[in-house]
């Protein structure tokens, strides 16, 4: 080192110069970051609290669906629970049938049996096997009648437990013609208990070759109930207002299609017009007046419907009548 | 000792650099844990240069010993930030250049009792190269703190704004001898006085660490 050249004042101020210029980058870089990274932070920090937000909001959302569902599920259950009420009258109906029959046949046996005893107290020579054996015939017959209504009444307060159950039921062959006989006939005598002014015809074509179909009775029961509901309804209001030579009719067809049925439910009410049609199927939306529809029986079988991968058409004609068509297909 | 004020201000300062990364040790993350080690050692091996020139009357060696040495801890800390299978490749690959280069470099050029100021130069060249890719990982993160309050900020802009100079003193240095003139005594300075301040900024960014991991584990508590 001691024969080394001392340095000249150049090299120092090139080396200087030099390393104000390295100082000045270095700052220059760092300052430079140091700004980027407070922009992009404050980007970060702005894209973090939307997040924040979303998640919030998000949380907030799904609270509100599960109460939405909640209520959804409690409102189909109100809906199935005002259907069993505008049942009842017409369960009545049906149950007085078999349990009068129950009760007839019960007391005509009740004589039968004591004609019995009479016959069996009588002499051997007044004694007559066939009187006794005719007696036993008519009792045994009767037996059998007062089981069959018996039988009857336990189907239709079964039907009737289906109805009111809260679990979805279970797809099963249906014969959709003894349904929506059954159906058409409680909802006409339900409306007919409630209201006694109430009068309407109904008639019915079931084609006999649809056979039993794969569907969920009490729900596709429930979807015709409100559609029969709805039909009466409409005609029995159409003939507050119109003249005497009106005959209210809801008719109900079924008919068998290539790879469906079709069940056509159709009145000759005031129909329904044009610029509500489009809405009938919508939750909450009613045309009854306050207190006697809830706005869901249709919405509830248009989705009951959809559930049984079918469809739920309606045609109408202000004035003339409406009729709805339900084609569920043959699985 | 202390035969002048750098000497004094570069002791100074690196002993209470090391009492405090020892004091901060316990509560700093794994990288400034590694940080803190390297200052213990350096000052470690500052007292061994200074016995080994007061027995031999030169302590280059030590140098050429603790340089590969001293970048071990870097390539160890920068694999911690980078924790990257691509930059765990690179950092090593290196490592393995810079220790290659020291042998081959004291068998060819610059032997044991010279300064292996060609190694100090590549050692620089990397650590600026990974400082830069460092500041470039942390503007693509995602931090949410004040940069300015992370002790990887600190660390790293020391390393850059050092070794940087680092590169220009060393090559100056190097220019100099090549050219066979003196290297004057002042560039010895600027590296006592740069040296200093890089250990002051590593403890300071060891705390800065140390406070935010207690912090953070009170809150959690």
């Amino acid at each position: 080192m001691n024969n080394l050249l001392q340095i000249n004042s150049t090299d120092v101020t090139v080396f200087v110069f030099a390393g104000i210029i390295v100082l000045a980058l270095l700052f220059g870089f760092i300052m430079y970051f140091l700004f980027s990274y407070r922009h992009k932070q404050k980007d970060f920090q702005l894209l973090h609290d939307q997040k924040q937000q979303i998640d919030v909001q998000k949380i907030e959302l799904e609270k509100t669906l599960r109460e939405l569902k909640s209520t959804q599920a409690q409102l189909i259950q109100q809906e199935k629970m005002a259907n069993l009420g505008e049942l009842t009258a017409g369960v009545a109906h049906e149950i007085q049938n078999p349990l009068n029959f129950v009760n007839n046949f019960s007391e005509v046996s009740n004589e039968l049996i004591e004609e019995l005893k009479t016959e069996r107290q009588k002499t051997e020579s007044e004694r007559s096997a066939g009187t006794e054996n005719d007696i036993i015939n008519d009792i045994e017959q009767n037996l059998q009648k007062i089981n069959y209504h018996g039988k009857r009444a336990e189907s239709i307060v079964k039907g009737m437990l289906q109805h009111s159950r809260a679990n979805a039921g279970v797809k099963e062959p249906t014969d959709i013609n003894k349904l929506a006989d059954e159906y058409l006939r409680l909802s006409f005598h339900g409306l007919r208990a409630k209201d006694k002014s109430f009068n309407a015809d109904f008639k019915t074509d079931f084609d006999e070759s649809i056979g039993k179909i794969n569907v969920i009775p009490q729900d596709i029961g429930r979807v015709l109930l409100n559609l029969f509901n709805n039909a009466f309804y409409t005609v029995n209001e159409k003939r507050k207002s119109a003249s005497d030579s009106y005959l209210p009719t809801v008719l109900v067809q079924t008919k068998k299609l290539n790879s469906a049925i079709e069940i056509i439910v159709r009145d000759n009410g005031d129909g329904i017009p044009k610029k509500i049609i489009e809405k009938i199927f919508q939750p909450f939306f009613t045309t009854k007046p306050t207190g006697q529809g809830t706005g869901l029986g249709l919405s509830l079988s248009y989705d009951i419907i959809k559930a049984h991968s079918g469809e739920i058409k309606v045609e109408s004609k202000e004035g003339e009548g409406t009729t709805f068509i339900i084609q569920l297909p043959i699985l | 000792m202390f035969r002048d004020f750098y000497h004094a201000f570069y002791y100074s300062l690196l002993i209470a650099a090391t009492v405090l990364c020892i004091l901060f040790f316990k509560n700093a993350q794994r990288p400034f844990r590694l940080l803190a080690v390297l200052v213990v050692l350096t000052l470690l091996s500052e007292l061994t240069a200074k016995y080994v020139a007061y027995i031999l009357h030169n302590n280059n060696m030590v140098y050429h010993f603790f340089t590969p040495v001293e970048f071990l801890f870097y390539v160890l800390i920068y694999q911690q930030f980078f924790s990257s299978k691509k930059w765990n490749y690179i950092l090593w690959l290196c490592f393995a250049i810079l220790v290659f280069s020291e042998i081959f470099n004291t068998i060819f050029f610059q032997p044991l009792n010279v300064d292996n100021t060609n190694i100090l130069i590549l050692e620089s060249i990397f650590l600026v190269a990974f400082s830069l890719s460092l500041f470039i990982k942390i503007s693509e993160s995602e931090y949410h703190q004040h940069l300015l309050k992370e002790g990887i900020f600190w660390f790293n802009s020391a390393v850059l704004f050092y070794y940087a100079f680092n590169i220009l003193i060393w090559g100056f240095h190097s220019i100099q001898v090549y050219n066979l003139k003196n290297p004057p005594m002042f560039i010895y300075n600027f590296i006592l006085v740069f040296s200093g301040l890089l250990y002051a900024i590593y403890a300071f960014a060891t705390g800065l660490n140390s406070i935010a991991v207690k912090k953070r584990r009170l809150n959690h508590e």
